[in-house]
């Protein structure tokens, strides 16, 4: 299928000139880095821009890197490279796990995870996960950088924090201090791809505390406050599980669409979040299913 | 729209050409360059029969701009009909007449190539999880993951 | 994994092989023909033709309403858009045209009847062009209220899709009700139904829906068509029908001046069929494109949207099954009401409403049976052949309503099918016989494959582990006078080139037309090129659909190749000198059982002819053709009874069986292991019989666990993509496959074989719904059968 749209194409190499393109045309240009969404947008009219900014020649916003803690996963990082990264595999295994349910490796060659959290479908694999790992979005403007929570990124579906004359350089999170494990569960019609109909991402910690987030199960991926609390500083029993799985569907409003209704949506919310609580407790001691295995439901 | 002169090697010549931004890669090799292998299946990025390999990495190339191969290398299957592992795979499909109407056979070889130039000694599940995005409605795909095994075993 | 291979001692009466010699190639996995093609990536396909510089493209306008008239369309924009040749509607064609029925339009024309549905197209020198100047096309519509539903559609009140339904012409062996949506009734009566009740000891009714599916072949369709200064129209298709295609153009565009002879249709290989490619669909639209921009070819290519939305879809069904059966479990009556939504024209949908209605019994021995098929005109789009023609759709009510009732009455469900199971000579519904088949020992195979009766636990508390085991059958459902042909002409090395008209569309046909010529005549497969089909050049074959070219064209092949074997034979004997009744054909030599040192090459006389004693020559190029057509079917029956006709040339018949592990919470399902056994009379290639079985479970299994069509209030398809319209990755391929195939001759096939293609996924979607209650005891009774409705069905039984 042809794209009907006309539009100009710019790869910058320099930095500031991909900045004054988009402080000039706003929301007329657009980034294109593995365009695996973009090129569909483009085909299906959902996307007119004006100018296409190819986003692959700029030095800054390449790498993923471990230091002093700090995980910098460069804009134009894509998700194989995550999936191929070693430091991802052993110091971030439930952001390796999520990486391998997002489509296949042809797409996951080109797409980037910047780009699935500018996306910002409620389904986006990566979004619990960066929500867990409290995790900062660094965009930058020609008025300068900012630092924008996770959780303060996604505004709505399909919306986000990021200015018409901003791009996202970067995304950090912290490598946690204390031991933990975790667990992507992930809602699928079938085992082939598929955009999560429900997904679950949580950390246990040794101390027990917990973090759990969701996606597609609301009009944003986002934490589990509530649940989070009833879970904190208790180990992980029958009561318990029954207490957070209950608390948990006061944190979700999924809605029915053609992927899946409503009531599924409910039912699958407590029972991937006791598994995805389970799985994190059992890798925390060594055991469970390893990463990347027994997460879609 | 200002037309883009772009170059870039294809299977191992090279070739220059113009084009418009709003070019599709896919469209533009099928169309302007005559390289028939890779097909037109979904639009979308779906099914995995416009797989090519660009610098090394097995891509989508309908979601791809045609722009966006300037300075890169890009090998189709009549490229990759010379590589060692290609030619390895080729035999056992044919020995074991692994497809059926052959659309998918063309992403589904690249794809196999890409996993064993990779890691030549896959597991069943690495077999699978390679040719994951490459559709097939014909052969219910046990012959295919069958002679991929195979081929890496080195029967 | 291997193939189990059960071939049954020959029955009584039929005819056996090659008496007293073995067969060499048919029986082998020989390497397909195609092969080396498709793998280098050599092999074109439709979209892959060059025509040059001067090609033009196509793009549609289409309808955003399911019914609506069509008041007023404005081209003026679009025709004034740079780059644009020309713009067509349904003003220029108006001829109505269908396979067994002409209900259906080029472009629409006063009025349209699905979304999407085709109102004008715009040809240009540009697919973006194309695309911006069917943007400009205005069209005004006056919507009208419309009909989704083929049991509302048979109200009093409906709207009618087509209130002309009277004027239309069809077949003889359809029923239209004019004034109602009722294109086609099909009706079944045999035996005394009310005394088949009485008799039963257990009489239980229900109700059990399937929706419409689609096709999904890879190959999206496209058609190029060239109407040249000489009055001919050529069009390359992507088709399982070229002749049938080239018959349709013929009649609908015969106004342009066009015969037969004129339309030449050129098919080349196909990415997948399924039946989406047979009949006429999109074709039709680039031939008439072509007419109307003479000497400049146009190509139409269909995005993946569109074939979802307009190309034929699998049938709806909404099947009402009455059963009555004796405690001794014998089937005594069944009653099977089948309410199909056709679309919004049935030209072919109505002969899968028809072949359902003659079939729905299953391959099981039912004297008291009324069978009442339907066929509804409803506002969505037009559904026709679909791997199965309705026999998957009435078999997932049948056979889970027979699992159901046998476990009512405490009997076995596989002792309960062994011992209704059809036989051979046993009368069919319509009252003709049944053929030979292999179907018990289908049902013990599989029966013992899946250790059927022993009850399995899973390793995993949270999952139950449950078994199923259904029978299968189906016939081709084709006119009475479906015929093939074939040609076969040696060259000078002795090599053979056979020209047929059957399509290659995967399932390896060209492939097994080789091994059948390559048998008879003795010259290697890798001597004998298949082409595929130019209805210039290749004689008739009516489609390749209903699982039937190898029996069908098989026999043509196999006739012009025997008639090539006479002429070689009658040509040595009057030069030699040497009786024919001694002469055979070894090693692509002539030779004779009384003389051994007499072995004439093939390379030495085909072209060139035998050189007699006084120097002249004999003979001159050796070639065959051959004619096959069921001279023994007839359609025309009784309206009211169905009874009188034999318009089933043959059933093929098996069982499968299933071991299913269910996550109790999640729903979700798991196929720990499959085995089917299918009874194809003589498997010519097992390797390519294996690959409609493994490919055929697969896709049967994703129509009944995760294919779900999504239309909205208005009509809508929702889901006209792979992201949302989910079929099988190779993630999802059961764990284990077990393929069995047996041998019970089919007396009139080539070499014993009978068809097998589709049967391969009609046994699906019972075997899931009756695993699933045999593992956590609710019972599905529509499709699919998803992991969310397995689900909330356990969460509701629990409540």
């Amino acid at each position: 299928m042809p794209i009907t749209t006309e539009f100009e194409y710019l790869k910058p190499k320099d930095m500031d000139e991909a900045l004054h393109v988009f402080s000039l045309y706003k929301e007329k240009a657009r980034a294109l880095a593995g365009g695996t969404d973009l090129v569909v947008h483009l085909k299906e009219n959902l996307a007119r821009p004006e100018v296409v900014v190819d986003i692959k020649a700029l030095q800054e916003l390449s790498g993923l890197t471990l230091k002093e803690g700090t995980l910098r996963i460069g804009a134009r990082t894509t998700f194989s490279e995550l999936i191929d990264s070693k430091v991802i595999k052993t110091r971030f295994p439930l952001l390796w796990e999520a990486s391998l349910t997002v489509a296949s490796t042809g797409v996951r060659n080109r797409a980037t995870v910047a780009g699935n959290i500018c996306s910002a479908v409620p389904s986006a694999d990566s979004a619990p996960v960066l929500a867990v790992y409290d995790a900062e979005v660094l965009t930058r403007s020609l008025k300068g950088e900012r630092r924008i929570p996770i959780a303060g990124w996604f505004t709505g579906p399909k919306r986000t924090a990021l200015l018409p004359d901003e791009i996202v350089t970067a995304i950090e999170l912290q490598l946690p201090a204390k031991k933990h494990a975790g667990c992507y569960m992930k809602l699928s019609r079938y085992d082939g791809e598929d955009l999560a109909q429900g997904g679950i991402a949580a950390l246990v910690f040794s101390d027990n505390t917990y973090r759990v987030a969701a996606c597609a199960l609301g009009p944003t991926p986002a934490r589990c406050p509530k649940t989070e609390a009833v879970l904190s500083g208790n180990k992980l029993g029958e009561k318990l599980l029954a207490k957070a799985v209950e608390t948990v569907l006061q944190e979700v409003s999924p809605i029915s669409d053609i992927r899946s209704s409503k009531e599924y949506r409910l039912h699958m919310t407590r029972i991937m979040l006791g598994r995805a609580l389970e799985t994190a407790v059992a890798r925390l001691f060594g055991k469970g299913p390893k990463y990347g295995t027994g997460n879609i439901c | 729209m200002k037309p883009h002169n772009i170059q870039f090697t294809l299977n191992g010549e090279k070739v220059a050409l113009s084009v418009e931004p709003s070019d599709v890669l896919l469209d533009v090799l099928r169309g302007k360059l005559g390289i028939k292998s890779p097909k037109v299946g979904c639009d979308r990025g779906d099914c995995g029969t416009c797989t090519v390999l660009m610098n090394g990495k097995t891509i989508r190339s309908c979601l791809a701009l045609a722009v966006e191969a300037d300075g890169s290398e890009i090998v189709t299957l009549e490229g990759a009909n010379s590589r060692k592992w290609t030619q390895k795979l080729q035999k056992t499909f044919h020995a074991k007449n692994a497809f059926q109407c052959g659309f998918c056979a063309p992403g589904v070889i690249l794809s196999a190539t890409e996993l064993l130039e990779k890691n030549p000694k896959p597991s069943a599940h690495d077999i699978k999880e390679a040719i994951a995005g490459n559709l097939c409605r014909c052969t219910g795909y046990e012959p295919i993951v069958e002679a991929i095994a195979e081929t890496a075993k080195g029967k | 994994m291997d193939l189990q291979k059960l071939i049954a001692k020959p029955r009584k009466g039929a005819r056996s092989v090659k008496t007293g010699e073995e067969l060499t190639v048919v029986g082998q996995s020989v390497p397909r023909v195609d092969g080396w093609e498709k793998i280098k990536g050599a092999a074109k396909y439709t979209d892959d033709l060059e025509f040059g510089p001067g090609l033009l493209y196509a793009a549609l306008v289409e309808s955003p309403f399911a019914h609506a008239k069509i008041k007023s369309i404005d081209v003026s924009k679009a025709e004034k858009l740079h780059g644009v040749v020309k713009v067509v509607t349904g003003r220029n064609f108006t001829q109505k045209f269908g396979l067994y029925m002409n209900d259906r339009y080029v472009f629409a024309t006063d009025m349209v009847r699905f979304v999407g549905e085709q109102v004008a197209a715009v040809v240009a020198t540009d697919p973006k062009i194309a695309l911006r100047g069917a943007a400009l096309v205005k069209v005004e519509y006056e919507e009208l209220p419309a009909v989704m539903d083929a049991v509302k559609a048979l109200e009093k009140d409906s709207p009618l899709v087509h209130p002309d339904l009277k004027s239309y012409t069809h077949v003889p062996w359809f029923f239209p009700k004019p004034g109602t949506n009722i294109a086609h009734w099909r009706k079944i009566r045999k035996g005394d139904l009310a005394k088949g009740f009485k008799d039963a000891d257990l009489v239980m009714e229900d109700t059990y829906t399937v929706p419409r599916y689609a096709h999904c072949a890879i190959e999206p369709h496209s058609a190029i068509g060239l109407f040249d200064a000489s009055g001919r129209l050529t069009m390359w298709t992507s088709s399982q029908s070229p002749f049938t295609q080239r018959h349709v153009f013929a009649e609908t565009l015969k106004s342009f001046g066009l015969s037969h002879k004129d339309v030449r249709v050129i098919s080349t290989y196909i990415g997948g069929g399924f039946g989406g490619k047979a009949g006429v669909t999109m074709e039709i639209i680039a031939a008439a494109l072509a007419i109307a921009v003479p000497g400049r070819p146009v190509k139409l290519l269909w995005s993946r949207a569109q074939e979802f939305y307009n190309t034929y879809q699998r049938l709806g069904c909404t099947a009402k099954i009455k059963m009555g059966v004796s405690k001794a479990g014998k089937i005594t009556a069944l009653d099977f009401k089948l309410h199909w939504d056709a679309g919004a024209y049935v030209e072919y949908g109505a002969n899968v409403v028809n072949a359902a209605g003659l079939s729905a019994s299953g391959p099981y021995k039912v004297d008291n049976l009324s069978i009442d098929s339907m066929c509804t005109y409803t506002n969505l789009p037009p559904c026709g052949a679909y791997r199965g023609f309705g026999y998957s759709e009435f078999l997932f009510g049948l056979e889970s309503h027979i699992t159901r009732m046998a476990r009512e009455l405490g009997i076995d469900p596989v002792e309960f099918r062994k011992k209704n199971a059809i036989k051979e000579g046993d009368t069919l519904p319509y009252g003709a016989h049944m053929n030979p088949t292999g179907i018990m020992d289908a049902i013990e195979r599989v029966a013992k494959e899946i250790k059927w009766g022993v009850k399995e636990r899973s390793k995993d508390p949270k999952k139950a582990i449950g078994k199923a085991q259904v029978c299968f059958w189906k016939s081709p459902a084709m006119p009475p006078n479906a015929s093939s042909s074939a040609f076969l002409k040696f060259n000078e090395d002795g090599s053979i080139n056979i020209l047929v008209s059957g399509m290659e569309i995967g399932q390896g046909l060209l492939t097994v037309m080789a091994q059948i010529a390559s048998e008879v005549l003795s010259v290697p497969v890798a001597k004998i090129r298949v082409e595929t089909p130019d209805t210039d050049r290749n004689p008739y074959e009516w489609q390749t659909v209903g699982s039937h070219v190898t029996w069908g064209c098989g026999n043509a092949v196999k006739r012009a190749a025997l008639e090539a074997r006479e002429r070689i034979l009658d040509l040595v004997q009057r030069v030699h000198c040497l009786d024919k009744s001694t002469l055979y054909l070894e090693d692509q030599h002539v030779k004779c059982r009384t003389k051994p040192d007499f072995a004439l090459r093939f390379s030495d006389f085909v072209i060139n002819g035998i050189q007699a004693d006084d120097h002249t020559f004999k003979g001159g190029p050796i070639m065959g053709s051959g004619v096959f057509m069921p001279e023994f079917a007839s359609a025309i029956s009784d309206p009211e009874t169905g009874q009188g006709g034999h318009p089933n040339v043959h059933y093929t018949t098996g069982s499968a069986g299933i071991i299913l592990e269910v996550d109790r919470e999640t729903g979700k399902m798991k196929i720990k292991k499959v085995a089917l056994a299918v009874d194809c009379g003589k498997a010519i290639n097992p390797d390519l019989v294996r690959g409609q079985i493994v490919g055929g479970l697969l896709q049967g299994f994703a129509t009944v666990l995760y294919e779900d069509m999504r239309y909205n209030e208005k009509g809508r398809l929702l889901n006209p993509n792979f992201s949302d319209y989910k079929i099988p990755t190779v993630m999802d391929m059961p764990d284990q496959v077990v393929p069995i195939i047996i041998e019970v001759a089919q007396p009139d096939g080539p070499f014993g074989a009978r068809g097998v293609g589709e049967h391969t996924m009609i046994p699906c979607a019972p075997l899931i719904a009756n695993a699933v209650e045999d593992a956590l005891g609710v019972r599905i009774k529509s499709m699919p059968v998803t992991k969310e409705k397995v689900a909330l069905a356990v969460k509701a039984a629990k409540k």
